[in-house]
């Protein structure tokens, strides 16, 4: 008798469950505050749970990272004395001195990654409170990581590289033809620079470098190295790309964001 | 079973789609009678049963007012869920075990008020909090929620009449 009053209670509260994740799901359905609200605090989760998970991860892996930025600092310092060497050369005065003239740069930690799926995404430590928007680019010394899609006040949710639903304009070789760079849903590393006219010529082991043509990464990012190619429809080149982003590994990188980004945008309006 | 409660029901669901349309007189105020019609199911009925009675008509209310489809049984369903808990903690099991439902002849008029009004916070706390999803500052659902329950608990009392009658009378 008192095992059957259990399990009807237990029958009640699955039920009301049910019922409230339907309802709730209508909800977020029906109306779009209700669906930023949920996704926020979904992303507050994903971020808070989850990040908490990569925290240890991370810490186990200190010291590798700690050698890598030792190394990436080191050759930091070396363009830094070779180019104060230029410009004593050159005796050109300059005041601009930032890397990305008419982008906002942020720094910010990668606190959850997804990278076995179709449709990976990353979470960051940084929100709107930090000045993040939604539509900016994250970039590395690497390469491009991925776009950001929503933010929250302390957490961005991005989509990675490594994701179907992202392309990005690149240009092959210093003054090459530009085409669409999307991930190769196979390899980690592994990419396609799409609708290359067939009249540009390249050599594989060329660098492929962002373009500039979209409003969302600065011109001239090297992202990785030309391979093999192959014609479509007799129009234009497919090149295999092997990108310098070691998605693995990616924790610390910079969230770039195009000053002019709503004014140009308005034209489209 | 009470007599003629589901006609009275059906009766209450339509006077709550009538306010849910036409009664928007401040943001402050949100009128509903929803929970102490799901309170006044007849307590044979489970809380299984309660629980899809309320989804549904719930569901009627925000399909047919200018309301966010769920979201009022979204709030309404854990009214029913709580009912039975309700019921035992203010008027004590007996009314379990003798399969009575409560009315204000029965139970005296203090412990029905103290039900109505718990199934309602119940409620309004739930459906504040979603239709402001995050947005509104705390103060105002605070004011919201006392002055929707004030109103609300008024109303309510006023149902009582039809939906726990007197079975003495």
């Amino acid at each position: 008798m008192r095992g059957r009053g259990i399990l009807h209670r237990i029958v009640n509260l699955v039920i009301f469950i049910v019922l409230e994740i339907a309802m709730l799901h209508l909800v977020t359905n029906s109306a779009d505050l209700q669906r930023i609200w949920v996704a926020r605090a979904s992303h507050a989760f994903m971020g808070t749970v989850w990040g908490a998970t990569e925290s240890v991860r991370n810490y186990f892996t200190l010291s590798a990272e700690n050698k890598k930025l030792a190394q990436e600092n080191e050759k930091l310092q070396q363009q830094l004395a070779q180019a104060r060497h230029r410009l004593r050369q050159a005796r050109i005065d300059t005041t601009r001195t930032d890397t990305h003239p008419g982008y906002t740069l942020t720094p910010a930690e990668v606190v959850k990654i997804s990278r076995n799926k179709q449709h990976n995404y990353l979470i960051l430590n940084r929100g709107f409170e930090d000045g993040i928007q939604e539509k900016s680019g994250i970039v590395t010394t690497h390469g491009v990581v991925g776009i950001i899609d929503a933010v929250s006040e302390h957490h961005a949710f991005a989509l990675s590289l490594q994701n179907h639903d992202i392309s990005i304009s690149a240009r092959i070789g210093e003054e090459g033809g530009s085409g669409i760079l999307v991930w190769d849903g196979i390899h980690s590393n592994g990419a396609l620079l799409k609708e290359i006219p067939l009249q540009y010529h390249y050599q594989p082991g060329d660098t492929v470098y962002t373009s500039g043509h979209s409003l969302l990464f600065p011109p001239d990012i090297p992202l990785g190295v030309a391979g093999d190619s192959r014609v479509i429809n007799g129009a234009t080149n497919e090149i295999t790309v092997t990108l310098f982003q070691d998605f693995s590994s990616v924790r610390y990188v910079t969230v770039v964001h195009n000053d002019s980004f709503d004014e140009i945008e308005g034209f489209k309006e | 079973m009470k007599r003629g409660f589901w006609i009275a029901y059906v009766l209450l669901l339509l006077a709550q789609l009538l306010m849910s349309n036409y009664f928007h007189v401040t943001p402050y105020i949100f009128l509903t009678i929803l929970p102490v019609m799901v309170l006044c199911i007849p307590i044979r009925v489970g809380t299984a049963g309660a629980m899809f009675i309320a989804c549904a008509s719930g569901l009627v209310v925000d399909f047919l007012s200018e309301g966010v489809l769920g979201l009022n049984a979204l709030a309404l369903i854990p009214v029913a869920f709580a009912r039975h808990g309700i019921i035992g903690l203010i008027f004590g099991p007996e009314l379990f075990a003798r399969k009575e439902d409560f009315s204000v002849g029965r139970c005296g008029f203090g412990k029905v008020a103290v039900s109505i009004f718990l199934a309602l916070l119940i409620f309004l706390v739930i459906y504040i909090w979603a239709d402001g999803a995050g947005t509104r500052p705390l103060w105002f659902n605070g004011l919201r929620l006392a002055a929707s329950l004030v109103a609300s608990f008024v109303v309510s009392l006023l149902t009582l009449g039809v939906l726990a009658p007197d079975p003495r009378k």
